[in-house]
């Protein structure tokens, strides 16, 4: 990416703390470059407003294996006045991309709910994208517990 | 079959559940003698010789220490090694060291340890040792503690970490070390890595919604099972035609003491000898037709509170043994059942919740999110085995009978809700 | 893949109602990032688009990644207008398309 936009270098920001507080290794801030760059890339570097997007997640993850995910946007759908994707992205995986969803006025709704894998504790960061072009976001963090037994 | 549900206390209750089975194996051929019991092959075992652990356990052999089987174990040193002076250990590798989950879970996992592993939810089975360093402890005292705690208290369920060979001297010593530097109360950088404020995990998933629970799925496999001939031309179908009906109940009332075995009898182990003696199908334990005919079994008992007999003598005898067996401190890690689900229930164990035996049966077979599969509970016998560094026995071993039984006896009341879904 | 997809919705609705949709397909997922017995990767095998149609028109997509998890869920929500059928579409990397229709009356 050559010019973070402001939100994805937020994002950017927040899951390096994240990756520093839990001690992981650098590929992990590589992960979260990447994240932003396929936010960057999904707003077309534009500043998505941290509002309106809801992200439901368990507090902690009794493992990474098959996370239930929830994702919603507070607003219309209707007409021409609709969500029209929301992209989700998870900062401390191999691979950052989890999802994007595609929505129409016959969805009666902007919510999907899936189950995902991850790979530690990391954010999940959501971008909603309206029919109007507006950008809404918003970021969780989610703990993947730890067993007790080791290896 | 109905009466057997609403009996909901006493032997009769018992006796009419199995006694359902009974007649309805008698109606089909093969009826034998007046007591018309359910048909099985008593030969041969009924998991695979020579048992060999799954392969993505871990392959390490474990035979030198104790098993449900066999005592080997070496006994408990009586006194405290002395040392010769003060401890000399590097403090930044025993900080890595209690923090190493490649050799037994690591400290964190019974531990709040101040910065520790990033004060990541750490466990409190044992105590808080932020401040171990201003707590006026001997180098000898804590060395001993961490080679074997027996020596300063024998009702422990730390492990011997250095009487059992996990951690050596130097090791010991550089543990100690970073002890020595822990004087200030944790600070966690969530509640949620609090162990004392982190909330019990509560189970709310609709386990018998199969787009919730891949387990159900079992359910259509054994349907399908049911109807399929074995090698004898027969099918369950052939003797069983209303499973609905005739197993309503049937599932709470096992495990139970087999006379023609002489030893505890599970769901599982009773599939595999009943088809063989019957449709000629050998469904061994812990392959998945076997695992499917018992989730569907149980399922078909749904809601039926357990109810196993605990009064005849064999059965008494069982459940003591099965007792007896719950507290052997098994494996290198020198854990008992009782260690993890008896005296430190209701604890974290790193960010895995240690729940009491109550609650820890009626739901098997189970789903496991974490494996993708069906577990019996046998297999959950052998894992915890496995992973406290113990060699697992066959799933049809005695001991697993009386374990299983002893178990269910503790979960009497419990209704059944299989197929569970769990980590 | 002998299992079946699992789907989940109501039978009849009222016009103009959103109703919840959940869909399921068996599928194990392979993410590309495990590794076999012998330490080489083991290729990726997804799922990596779902559509749902309604009487010919898009209702939800979801294009996926290898961080969805085994047998993947999709719930959603669908506004009826009409009787119809719901159609929905998985389709694997290796090309194959699974398909599952399910009619709703609407009154």
């Amino acid at each position: 990416m050559r010019q973070l936009s402001r939100r994805a270098a937020l994002a950017l920001g927040a899951s390096g703390a994240a990756a520093t507080f839990i001690g992981l290794p650098d590929s992990v801030s590589a992960a979260a470059k990447e994240a932003a760059d396929q936010i960057a890339k999904f707003t077309g570097g534009k500043t998505a407003e941290k509002s309106k997007v809801s992200i439901e997640l368990p507090e902690i993850a009794e493992n990474g294996n098959t996370v239930p995910l929830s994702v919603s946007v507070d607003a219309p759908m209707v007409g021409d006045n609709y969500v029209s994707e929301i992209l989700v992205v998870a900062d401390g995986n191999p691979n950052p991309g989890v999802a994007t969803f595609r929505f129409s006025p016959l969805s009666g709704k902007a919510e999907a709910s899936t189950r995902i894998r991850l790979a530690a504790t990391q954010n999940i960061i959501a971008v909603a994208k309206t029919s109007k072009g507006e950008l809404f976001t918003n970021q969780k963090l989610v703990k993947v517990t730890i067993g007790g037994c080791g290896g | 079959m109905r009466l057997g549900g609403i009996l909901a206390i006493g032997t009769a209750a018992v006796l009419l559940v199995a006694g359902a089975f009974v007649i309805a194996g008698g109606s089909g051929a093969g009826a034998q003698g007046n007591k018309k019991e359910a048909p099985l092959d008593t030969n041969g075992d009924a998991s695979a010789r020579p048992w060999k652990r799954y392969a993505g356990w871990p392959a390490r052999d474990e035979s030198k220490w104790n098993t449900l089987a066999q005592v080997a174990s070496p006994s408990a040193p009586k006194a405290p090694r002395k040392l010769a002076g003060p401890i000399t250990g590097d403090a930044a590798k025993g900080a890595e060291l209690v923090a190493d989950r490649n050799r037994g879970g690591s400290c964190l996992a019974c531990h709040v340890m101040g910065p520790a592993g990033g004060a990541n939810l750490p466990g409190n089975v044992g105590p808080d040792l932020s401040q171990i360093g201003s707590a006026g402890r001997e180098d000898e005292y804590l060395f001993n503690y961490i080679y074997d705690p027996r020596v300063y208290n024998p009702e422990t369920v730390m492990p011997p970490w250095g009487g059992h060979g996990v951690f050596n001297d130097q090791e010991i010593s550089d543990m100690v070390a970073f002890l020595k530097t822990l004087k200030s109360p944790a600070a966690f950088k969530t509640e949620l890595d609090d162990p004392e404020k982190r909330p019990a995990p509560v189970e709310k998933r609709e386990n018998l919604d199969p787009i919730e629970n891949p387990g159900m799925w079992a359910v259509d496999k054994a349907q399908d099972l049911w109807k399929q001939a074995g090698a004898a031309g027969k099918s369950c179908q052939s003797c069983h035609s209303d499973a609905k009906a005739e197993f309503k109940t049937w599932a709470a009332s096992m495990p139970r003491w087999e006379p023609r075995l002489n030893k505890v009898l599970g769901v599982e182990e009773f599939v595999t000898r009943h088809a063989r003696a019957t449709t000629g199908a050998n469904w061994l334990m812990e392959t998945d037709d076997n695992r499917a005919m018992s989730v569907y079994l149980h399922f078909l008992a749904n809601g039926t509170p357990i109810q196993i007999d605990t009064t005849s003598a064999e059965s008494k005898a069982a459940i003591e043994r099965g007792k007896e067996l719950s507290n052997r401190k098994l494996g290198e890690l020198n854990f008992a059942c009782t260690d993890c689900h008896g005296k430190s229930a209701n604890h974290w164990i790193r960010g895995q919740w240690l729940g009491e035996p109550k609650g820890q049966y009626d739901h098997f077979p189970t789903w496991r999110t974490s494996l993708l599969a069906i577990w019996d509970i046998r297999q959950r016998f052998q894992w915890c085995q496995v992973n406290i560094r113990a060699d697992e026995l066959p799933p049809d071993a005695k001991e697993y009978g009386d374990l299983e039984l002893y178990l269910a006896a503790q979960n009497d009341g419990q209704k059944l809700s299989v197929p569970g879904i769990r980590h | 893949m002998a299992e079946k997809p699992r789907l989940k919705l109501p039978k009849e609705a009222k016009k103009g109602e959103v109703i919840e949709i959940k869909t399921l397909l068996p599928h194990v997922m392979e993410s590309g990032q495990r590794k076999d017995k012998d330490g080489k990767a083991i290729p990726r095998k997804i799922i990596n688009k779902f559509v749902c149609e309604f009487n010919g028109k898009p209702v939800f997509t979801a294009d996926i990644e290898p961080a969805v998890a085994a047998n993947p869920y999709m719930q959603f929500h669908a506004r009826v207008e009409e009787s119809g059928t719901f159609k929905f579409t998985w389709t694997d990397d290796d090309g194959t398309v699974t398909t599952a229709e399910e009619s709703i009356t609407v009154s």
